[in-house]
């Protein structure tokens, strides 16, 4: 209760309490939660730019000299310039088709009326609560029936599969909100089906689509159950199953393994830097009310 | 679930010959039968699949009918049950830390601190990294001889108190429960600012017209009203913990001494990990946890949201 009674100070109606005291306790709370989030951050960021030889001697030391040559080696020497293309081209090529798969789905769920559309709509989404154990043996049994196991393909094909649902839920509930009169006028106008998803649905759709994007990006190249389970060949290895490789043959490296995290992590922070608020609406779109 | 999503002009819209909300069924078909073809192959055809394997003991390409033997052993396995009750102890009580960690946090924001939009951005920040990173991290924070928390123990003086966080049966899973609360709590803390911000204001300025102290207006007036969303934070964190993997398998491993075991895991060790070459018995046991997640998510949602919803 002490801290609710502190979030009081800049509430002209509550009863005064010392306010420098409560307002410095919100700040000291406040401060202490964000050394703890960004924290760990920013020392695992310090550590990336130094040797482990350095690291080992003071793990909290200021880098000095900064060891850019780091991410040379890790790109280069330690293998994560492959994963790191192989993590792009799984997820480039998954959010690509499920954005465009997903939102023709959830335009046609979103804007006409014909018998089912509940019943499909539900059927898509639901799968959202599956634990991933009830596809994962069998996705493992189908992939190596097709010649599909180990393969970049493969993985992609899970992957579309994976963000689907999330897709046509997110996809569908921003559609729905798109006004009738637009669709009415450009029937009126002689558009045909196709041509009112493709000039009306995606261009007023876009801001949705990307949040979209951006989510299912993020989501995919933080995977990590199939992709351990669906590839065994080091060459084919995406970021995070290739760190994790790296750190069960290189425990000790710590240096290296910062490094190589960093590398991975850095195309989020991006997006992130970039995308931020279309990122936290996204997150959010769902789980309000 | 489905029914409150209904499309809202559905009523309105007369139905005339030109309907432009019907279309014919060759347009609906370009439309759907991608996402439906990609669901059916890769998501209904699996589980039923799973499903079905859980019959059979399945080495290489040789399937024997075992009927429900499975499940028998199943129920007599003590790693099984552990696991279970670690997956059930993580997935009820973690969600309380997760969601009322967020709530604090948005009340932080909300009562008007400087930089609000700077820490919310870095409170967010976690939730965006992969459990590979974070696990790396926190893997390092606990570490025993560097790791920060055992140093700033040291640093002021409890150095007895220093432990092996993920060493220790007793800590593990609680270890592991703090990181994961460490990841989510920015994306609960997302959602109570939306929510809060979509409050009537009207209730809480008449609530300070009454001269009602932040404790009071929290317990009688914040909360209350942000009900349905913090039944459904819980009801997602719920679902994300029983269905935790990566996060356990990459700092502990399932162990020590199975006190981190989940059941997805548990799973995993048994159909790839264990050379134990039988895909029939994981497939059991994804089946039975497939049934109880379903079954959890259905109550929970009766039983939570049945309760009467606040009208504003």
């Amino acid at each position: 209760m002490a801290l609710f009674s502190m979030l009081g100070a800049r509430d002209p109606g509550a009863t005064p309490l010392p306010r420098l005291f409560a307002r410095g306790g919100l700040a000291l709370v406040i401060g202490a939660y964000t050394i703890y989030t960004l924290g760990p951050f920013l020392w695992l960021a310090s550590m990336s730019v130094r040797t482990t030889g350095e690291i080992s001697l003071d793990h909290y030391a200021w880098p000095s000299p900064f060891h850019w040559e780091q991410f040379r080696i890790a790109w280069v020497d330690s293998n994560f310039a492959t994963y790191f293309w192989n993590s792009t081209l799984v997820v480039v090529g998954a959010v690509a088709v499920v954005t465009l798969v997903g939102a023709a789905a959830a335009h046609a769920l979103a804007r006409y009326r014909f018998k089912g559309n509940r019943l499909i709509y539900a059927v898509l989404f639901s799968s959202i609560i599956f634990p991933p154990q009830i596809t994962l043996i069998s996705l493992y049994q189908i992939l190596v029936d097709y010649n599909l196991y180990n393969s970049l393909l493969g993985l992609t094909l899970v992957y579309i599969s994976l963000q689907l649902p999330l897709t046509v839920y997110l996809l569908e509930g921003f559609f729905a909100r798109i006004p009738q009169d637009l669709f009415d006028a450009a029937k009126m106008d002689g558009y045909g089906d196709i041509e009112i998803f493709r000039r009306i649905v995606l261009p007023i759709g876009m801001p949705a689509i990307a949040t979209t994007l951006i989510l299912n990006f993020i989501q995919l190249w933080n995977e990590f159950l199939f992709a351990v389970v669906l590839i065994t060949d080091p060459d084919k290895r995406t970021l995070p199953i290739g760190i994790r490789a790296f750190m069960g043959d290189h425990f000790q490296d710590i240096g290296m393994i910062a490094a190589g995290v960093m590398i991975s992590v850095v195309p989020v922070i991006l997006a992130y830097i970039f995308f931020s608020e279309k990122l936290i609406r996204g997150m959010t779109a769902g789980a309000v009310k | 679930m489905t029914s409150t999503t209904a499309l809202p002009d559905d009523i309105k819209s007369p139905g005339s010959v030109a309907d432009p909300r019907r279309t014919s069924w060759p347009v609906l078909v370009v439309f759907l039968v991608p996402a439906l073809a990609i669901y059916v192959g890769l998501t209904a055809y699996p589980a039923f699949r799973t499903i079905y394997d859980s019959f059979f003991t399945i080495e290489g390409l040789d399937a024997t009918f075992v009927g429900l033997d499975n499940y028998r052993a199943l129920m007599s396995d003590e790693t099984f049950w552990v696991a279970v009750r670690n997956t059930f102890v993580w997935s009820f009580i973690a969600p309380i830390l997760d969601v009322s960690t967020g709530l604090l946090l948005a009340l932080a924001l909300y009562a008007g601190v400087p930089f609000a939009r700077f820490l919310r951005v870095a409170w967010f920040t976690p939730v965006l990294l992969s459990y590979v990173v974070v696990a790396i991290l926190w893997m390092w924070i606990y570490n025993y001889d560097w790791g920060i928390l055992n140093e700033l123990l040291r640093v002021v003086g409890l150095g007895a108190l220093a432990q092996s966080w993920l060493g220790d049966p007793n800590l593990a899973l609680g270890a592991l429960i703090v990181t994961h609360a460490w990841k989510w709590a920015g994306f609960n803390m997302v959602v109570c600012l939306a929510a809060i911000h979509s409050l009537p204001r009207e209730v809480l300025e008449a609530a300070d017209l009454d001269n009602c102290g932040w404790g009071a207006k929290l317990r009688h007036v914040i909360v209350p009203m942000l009900r349905p969303t913090l039944l459904n934070l819980y009801i997602l964190a719920f679902i994300g913990k029983m269905k935790i993997f990566d996060l356990v398998w990459i700092m502990t491993g399932g162990g020590p001494l199975w006190a981190t075991e989940t059941v997805s895991t548990y799973v995993y060790k048994r159909a790839f990990n264990w050379n134990t070459f039988d895909l029939g018995y994981p497939s059991a046991i994804a089946t039975v946890w497939f049934g109880v997640v379903c079954a959890a998510v259905i109550i929970l949602n009766r039983v939570l949201a049945s309760k009467d919803r606040l009208e504003y």
